[in-house]
C-alpha cells in the first residue's frame, strides 16, 4: 500500500466523522477505538511524528486512568475528569493535528474550488497556523524575559501585573506584525483577485485510495455510534 | 466616511482571527490551570481570564476599528465550545455578540474607551453562562455526562453549591464583572502607554 497523504476532502471528512462520533457518544471511554484508528490513519500518511508523540501521550493517559480507576491513584493537579476529557477528545486532536500539518496552499486551493469566500479561507488558514506560530513567539518572549532576569519566581510573585505586561505587550506587538506580514503575503499571492485559486500541489482529483478512506471513516463512525450509544440532548 | 463603516480588508480579517484565537487560547489555558482547585476554578477563574484578556480585546477593536469584530470573536468562541461538546454555547455567544454589536453600532463607538469598557464588562458578566447554563437548562444531560466522564461526586457537589446558592452566584457575577472592568482600565492604559506610542494604532 502507498504511504502518502490523503487529499484534503478526506481529511475534512475524517474531522467531521470524529467530531460527530465524539459529540454524540455516551461512552467516552470507548473513544479509544477512534483514537487508535486515527493514529493508524496518520501512519498511513507517514506522519510518524504525530503517531509517536501522540501515541506516547495517549499511552501515558491510559496508564494514569488505569492507576486512578483500579489503584486509587490521587494526583495533585489533575483529576480523573481531566484525564477522561483528554482521553475523549483524543481522536479529534489526532485528526486535527493531521489537518494542521496539511500545506496551506493545498487547503486554500480546495476551499477555493468549493467557492468558499476568501475571508473564510484566510480565517481558517490563520486558525490552522495559529498554534505552531504562537508556540515559537511565546518561546521567544520568554527567552527575552529570561535574558533580562524577569522570569525569576520571586519577581513574578512580587510584581504579577508588571510581569503580565512584560509578556503581553511584546507578544501582542509581534501578533500585529505577523498579521501585517500575512496580509501582505496574501495580497501578493492574489487573495483579492476574484475567481478560483489554483495550487502547486499536483492532481486535485480524489484517487481510489481517497474514496476508500472516506468509506472506511463513514463505516467506522456508524459502527462506533451503534456500539457506543448515542447521547440524548433533551433536558 | 467613518472608519467603522468602511469595508473589511484582508488585514482586518487576519488580525481579527489571530487575536480572537489568542484570546481563546489564553482563556482555555487559564481555566485549565485554575482547575487544580475547585474554588479557584468555579469562582475565580472567569474573573482572572477576563482581567488578562481585556487588553487583547481593546487592542483588537482599536486596531481594526470596524463593526462585527466582537461578533466574529464570539462566534469563534462558540464554535470552540461546540467542538468540546457544549453545543448550546454557540447560540448563546452569538446572542452575546449581537448585544455587544448593538452597543458598538453607532459610528465612532469603537474608538470610545467608555463604550469598549461597557462591552467588555458585559462580556465578562455574560461569560458566566458557560457555567450557569448547564445547571439552569441542561442539568440532567450535564449530570449524566459528568458521572460518565469520571467527575468525582465532590466536584459535582461543589459545582451545585457554587452555582445554585444565590449568595455565591451574586459574588461570582460581581467578581467577574469587576475583574472585566479592572482589565478594561488596564487595557486602556496599555493602549495609551505602549501601542499608540509604538504607532501600531
Amino acid at each position: 500500500m502507498r504511504l502518502e497523504p490523503f487529499a484534503v476532502p478526506v481529511k475534512l471528512w475524517a474531522f467531521c466523522c470524529v467530531l460527530i462520533a465524539v459529540l454524540l457518544t455516551r461512552n467516552g471511554i470507548l473513544t479509544w477505538t477512534l483514537t487508535l484508528f486515527a493514529l493508524a490513519y496518520t501512519a498511513m500518511q507517514r506522519r510518524w511524528s504525530i503517531v509517536l508523540s501522540y501515541g506516547s501521550f495517549y499511552a501515558l493517559l491510559g496508564c494514569l486512568l488505569y492507576a486512578i480507576r483500579f489503584h486509587q491513584l490521587k494526583m495533585a493537579l489533575f483529576s480523573e475528569f481531566h484525564l477522561i476529557l483528554f482521553w475523549t477528545l483524543s481522536p479529534i486532536a489526532v485528526v486535527s493535528w493531521d489537518l494542521i500539518k496539511t500545506p496551506p496552499g493545498e487547503l486554500s486551493a480546495f476551499l477555493s474550488r468549493m467557492k468558499t469566500p476568501t475571508p473564510v479561507i484566510l480565517g481558517l488558514l490563520v486558525i490552522f497556523r495559529f498554534f505552531p506560530t504562537m508556540k515559537a513567539e511565546v518561546a521567544a518572549v520568554i527567552q527575552s524575559m529570561r535574558n533580562r532576569g524577569l522570569t525569576a519566581p520571586a519577581f513574578l510573585l512580587r510584581r504579577p501585573l508588571e510581569s503580565l505586561e512584560f509578556i503581553l505587550v511584546p507578544l501582542l506587538l509581534r501578533c500585529l506584525q505577523i498579521a501585517d506580514q500575512l496580509s501582505v503575503s496574501a495580497v501578493a499571492r492574489g487573495a483579492e483577485r476574484p475567481g478560483t485559486r489554483g495550487s502547486y500541489f499536483g492532481n486535485t482529483r480524489l484517487s481510489g485510495r481517497d474514496w476508500a478512506m472516506i468509506s472506511i471513516w463513514s463505516a467506522v463512525t456508524v459502527i462506533f455510534l451503534i456500539v457506543g450509544d448515542v447521547r440524548s440532548w433533551s433536558n | 466616511m467613518n472608519q467603522q463603516l468602511k469595508k473589511w480588508t484582508i488585514r482586518d480579517v487576519i488580525t481579527t482571527v489571530l487575536l480572537s484565537m489568542l484570546l481563546i487560547a489564553i482563556q482555555l489555558i487559564v481555566n485549565l490551570i485554575c482547575m487544580a482547585n475547585d474554588f479557584v476554578s468555579m469562582v475565580l477563574s472567569i474573573g482572572f481570564t477576563m482581567f488578562i484578556c481585556a487588553p487583547i480585546y481593546f487592542l483588537m477593536i482599536s486596531r481594526i476599528n470596524k463593526r462585527f469584530v466582537t461578533m466574529i470573536y464570539m462566534m469563534i468562541l462558540g464554535i470552540v465550545f461546540l467542538l468540546m461538546g457544549n453545543w448550546y454555547l454557540l447560540p448563546y455567544f452569538i446572542l452575546t455578540g449581537l448585544i455587544c454589536e448593538w452597543i458598538l453600532w453607532k459610528p465612532g463607538s469603537t474608538e470610545d474607551p467608555k463604550r469598549l469598557t461597557i462591552v467588555w464588562t458585559l462580556v465578562s458578566l455574560l461569560y458566566n453562562g458557560v457555567n450557569l447554563l448547564p445547571i439552569w437548562f441542561f442539568w440532567d444531560t450535564y449530570y449524566a455526562f459528568a458521572k460518565s466522564s469520571g467527575m468525582q461526586q465532590s466536584y459535582i457537589d461543589a459545582y451545585v453549591r457554587y452555582y445554585t446558592a444565590p449568595g455565591w452566584i451574586l459574588f461570582i457575577l460581581i467578581f467577574t464583572s469587576a475583574a472585566g472592568l479592572l482589565g478594561s482600565f488596564m487595557g486602556r492604559r496599555l493602549i495609551r502607554k505602549h501601542f499608540k506610542k509604538a504607532g501600531v494604532l
